[in-house]
C-alpha cells in the first residue's frame, strides 16, 4: 500500500469510526422512544379497561419522546454536516464551527471514558483547508488527549489565530499538557502539515495549522 | 411468583420507562445507571434475571457480565445492546449470558426471556436442593 492509499484508508477508517459512534447513539435514542411510546400504549390499554391513569405518567413519557427527538435531530444534523465535509477538497473553513462539530462527534468517546469535553476560548478564525482532514486531525488530537487522561478529568479545547494560520489548544485543568510526548500523534500531525508544541508552564498543547498552500 | 429483575443501563429515561412497563407486567424491578449502583443493587439481593447494557460509560458490559458470573454463577443475564454483532453475541454467550438482544427491544420478547430466566433459575435451585438432600441422605447412610 503506497502513502496515498494508506492516507485514503485512514480517512475511511475515521469516517467509519464516527459513523459507528453516531449510529450507536441513534440506537439509544430509538430505544428510549420505543419504551416511552410503549408505556403510553400500555397506559392507554389500561385506560380502555377502565383503570384510572395519572396524567403525569403520560406527560412524562411524552416529554421523554420529545426530548429524544430533539437529541436525535441534533445527532443527525451533526452527522449530515460531517458527511458534507467531504464535498470539497479545500475551502475556507470556519475553525470555530469545525471545533464545535468535532467536539459534538467526539462527546460519546469522552463520555465512555467519563471525561468532560469542554469548548474553551474560541476566537473567530478561518483558513483554507480540507474540512474532512481537519476534523480527522482534530478528532485524533482529542482522542489522543483523552487516552492520557482519567475518569473525572476535563479536556478543554479552544482555537485562535496564529500567524498565517491558526492554533487549537488542548488542556486538562490540574494535569500536564495532554499531547506531551505523544510521538504517534505528533507524527500524524506532521504528515498532515500541522505541528504540535507544548507549553509546560500552562499545561497546554498547541496544534498549529497553516492555511492550505502556505508555507 | 413475580419475576425479580435488575435493569442496568446508563440511559436513565430508558430505565424509567422500561422498568415502569415491566412493573405493569407484574415484575419486581430495580434499576442501576452506574457500575457502583449495579454492584450495590446486587449485594444481598436475589434476582431471576439481570438485563445489562453492553456499552456504558463507566463499565464494559462484558466485564460486568464476567464479574456477575464470578460472584453469582447461577444468575441469568440478558445483554442488551445498540449494536448486536455476531461476535459480541458469541462472546457473551461463551461467558455465560443467557441471551442477547438488540435495542430497541420488543417488550414481549424481553418478557418471554425473563420468564425463561426465572424458570431456568428455579430448575437450578431445585436441583441444588435435591443434590443437598441426596448428599445428606448418603452421608447418614439412609
Amino acid at each position: 500500500m503506497n502513502q496515498s492509499e494508506a492516507a485514503s484508508r485512514e480517512g475511511l477508517q475515521f469516517f467509519g469510526r464516527v459513523s459507528a459512534s453516531v449510529s450507536h447513539e441513534i440506537k439509544n435514542v430509538f430505544a428510549v422512544i420505543n419504551e416511552a411510546a410503549g408505556l403510553i400504549g400500555d397506559l392507554t390499554t389500561m385506560a380502555e379497561r377502565g383503570m384510572p391513569i395519572k396524567p403525569e405518567r403520560l406527560k412524562r413519557a411524552s416529554d421523554a419522546i420529545q426530548g429524544q427527538i430533539r437529541r436525535g435531530d441534533a445527532i443527525v444534523k451533526n452527522m449530515n454536516a460531517f458527511a458534507h465535509s467531504t464535498d470539497e477538497d479545500v475551502r475556507e473553513v470556519n475553525l470555530g464551527e469545525i471545533l464545535q462539530l468535532t467536539l459534538a462527534l467526539t462527546t460519546r468517546l469522552a463520555d465512555m471514558k467519563q471525561i468532560r469535553l469542554i469548548a474553551g476560548h474560541c476566537e473567530p478564525v478561518s483558513l483554507k483547508a480540507n474540512p474532512f482532514d481537519l476534523m480527522r486531525l482534530l478528532h485524533s488530537s482529542i482522542a489522543a488527549a483523552l487516552d492520557s487522561l482519567s475518569a473525572g478529568d476535563s479536556l478543554v479545547v479552544g482555537v485562535e489565530p496564529a500567524g498565517h494560520g491558526a492554533s487549537f489548544s488542548l488542556s486538562a485543568p490540574g494535569k500536564d499538557a495532554p499531547l506531551a510526548n505523544d510521538e504517534a500523534f505528533s507524527a500524524l500531525a506532521r504528515s498532515m502539515g500541522a505541528a504540535v508544541s507544548v507549553d509546560e508552564a500552562s499545561g497546554t498543547s498547541l496544534l498549529r495549522l497553516r492555511a492550505a498552500g502556505t508555507r | 411468583m413475580p419475576e425479580k429483575v435488575l435493569l442496568i443501563d446508563d440511559e436513565k429515561e430508558f430505565l424509567t420507562n422500561l422498568s415502569e412497563r415491566m412493573e405493569l407486567r407484574g415484575m419486581q424491578v430495580k434499576t442501576a445507571a452506574t457500575a457502583d449502583s449495579a454492584v450495590s443493587a446486587l449485594d444481598g439481593n436475589d434476582y431471576d434475571a439481570i438485563v445489562l447494557d453492553l456499552q456504558m460509560p463507566d463499565m464494559n458490559g462484558i466485564e460486568m457480565l464476567k464479574a456477575i458470573k464470578v460472584r453469582h454463577p447461577d444468575m441469568q443475564v440478558i445483554l442488551l445492546t445498540g449494536h448486536a454483532t455476531v461476535e459480541a453475541g458469541i462472546q457473551a454467550m461463551k461467558l455465560g449470558a443467557m441471551d442477547f438482544m438488540e435495542k430497541p427491544a420488543d417488550i414481549d420478547s424481553l418478557t418471554e426471556k425473563i420468564k425463561k430466566a426465572q424458570a431456568k433459575k428455579m430448575v437450578i435451585v431445585e436441583k441444588r436442593a435435591a443434590d443437598k438432600v441426596s448428599d445428606i441422605l448418603s452421608h447418614k447412610g439412609w
